[in-house]
């Protein structure tokens, strides 16, 4: 462990100004979704009154993925056609790409790589979710998936100087990297991400998908269903090389989170295949 | 400066001296073909041995292999010049090594040896398996493979 590494961390994640912002709109927006008493009009008056999110929904309404073939110029007809939970996916990927679009030193990512890892596996995780006949939790899925690795974007400051450490410690130990992150650092990126969920005030499913995705079996119960398809469709993407870092495949494989998502190794394998074409749609939304 | 081709997911890709290509591993294998006096080469990014729903032939390692060695032939390669380098097929990290999934690098990296075994073209280097992903450049002016994994970087000449 290295004491002044983990001090400085500290410094960073207490101090709320140095954890990455969205605009509010989009914690608004997540909380007002899952008020069942909410109308629509309500909504859309919310999204319409910060307009780069506006602008940026729509464009992503029209794109190859969301759309639903005919042209969606507001957004009462985006909420109309595509329906709340996509309209709200919407919300958040427009509000999260200026966090997660950058170079992510540490771990080697080059400019855009972050985001794009966080799209193919909210893809994923979403066409898992529909496959299984987990409609209701398709969404969560999604932006689950778009944003479980937020929290290496700050924790690739200390990676960086911490790298071959890290590493040592992998290989002596026989441990998975985000392991060896609190081992070295005392933190990992699930519990750096948490906290910058909880700087957002996103719902506790979304922190417990951030927080427990390399284990998801520690997930409290109600969630793990989620978690476990988050990382399974993170280990999808990282197989295919999908923003693949110099943290690499040092990442656990949990059998038990595979058997949660009922996934049969043949139904693994074709998700696997299916990564090329299923990614021409992710890229839509980049 | 020479040309940077990256080749993606489940693409052939084909090119001569003095183009670089490049692509990202992680259980998928880069299959690289060089013909050392044409200076010309290509490579295969494959992510799983044989079909299992159909789709691209360039996504199956028993497919794309042909397919790159093939549309070398028709431009002139000779296969007794060609030689190969694998790179790729790692798996993520496990405690029970039985999981399905955990085995599809190994299992890419055999077919590869397999395939490239029946046209004849000796792996001249086999850099497969580990944990870690791989960002691999191979020049087509000598034939050499860069290959950058966890942080640090190897080259290889060997023809
Ligand atoms: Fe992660
Ligand atoms: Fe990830």
């Amino acid at each position: 462990m290295n004491p002044q590494i983990k001090q400085r961390i500290e410094s960073v994640i207490n101090n709320i100004e140095q954890l990455p912002s969205i605009p509010e709109v989009a914690t608004r927006i997540i909380n007002m979704v899952n008020d069942p008493e909410v109308s629509f009009k309500a909504i859309a008056d919310e999204i319409s009154k910060d307009q780069m999110i506006t602008t940026n929904i729509l464009k992503l309404c029209n794109s190859a993925y969301f759309s639903k073939g005919k042209e969606i110029s507001s957004v009462d007809r985006a909420i109309v056609t595509l329906g709340l939970k996509e309209v709200k996916d919407a919300v958040i990927l427009a509000a999260t790409k200026i966090v997660l679009n950058k170079i992510i030193m540490g771990y080697d990512l080059a400019k855009g790589e972050l985001w794009r890892h966080g799209l193919y596996v909210a893809v994923l995780a979403k066409k898992i979710a529909l496959m299984k006949g987990k409609k209701d939790i398709a969404d969560v899925a999604f932006t689950g998936g778009l944003i479980h690795d937020v929290g290496k974007t700050i924790l690739a400051l200390f990676v960086q100087g911490t790298f071959k450490e890290i590493m040592r410690t992998v290989e002596e130990k026989k441990i998975p990297f985000i392991a060896a992150e609190k081992d070295i650092m005392g933190f990992d990126h699930q519990e750096i991400g948490e906290r910058i969920l909880s700087k957002w005030k996103f719902p506790e499913v979304l922190k417990a998908s951030v927080r427990h995705h390399h284990q998801p079996m520690s997930a409290p119960d109600e969630f793990r269903t989620v978690v476990s398809i988050v990382h399974v469709a993170n280990s999808l993407c990282l197989m295919a090389g999908v923003g693949i870092g110099s943290d690499g495949l040092y990442h656990e494989l949990v059998p038990e989170a595979i058997e949660l998502t009922k996934l049969e190794p043949g139904e693994l394998e074709m998700l696997f295949a299916g990564i090329p074409e299923m990614g021409e749609q992710a890229e839509t939304l980049i | 400066m020479s040309t940077l081709i990256n080749i993606g997911v489940a693409q052939v890709g084909t090119a001569s001296s003095p183009a670089v290509l490049r692509t990202i591993l992680g259980s998928c294998i880069g299959v690289c073909v060089y013909e050392r006096m044409k200076k010309m080469g290509g490579m295969a990014h494959v992510l799983l041995p044989s079909t299992v729903q159909g789709g691209k032939p360039e996504k199956y390692a028993d497919t794309a292999i042909p397919m790159l060695v093939e549309r070398l032939l028709a431009d002139g390669c000779k296969k007794e010049f060609m030689s190969a380098k694998i790179a790729g097929g790692a798996s993520m990290f496990t405690f029970n090594s039985s999981v399905a999934l955990a085995q599809i690098g190994e299992r890419n990296a055999e077919m590869a040896r397999a395939v490239l075994a029946k046209y004849g073209i000796p792996i001249v280097i086999d850099d497969t398996g580990g944990n870690a992903g791989r960002v691999i450049d191979f020049f087509l002016e000598d034939g050499r493979l860069k290959v950058k994994s966890a942080g640090e970087e190897k080259i290889y000449y060997k023809l």
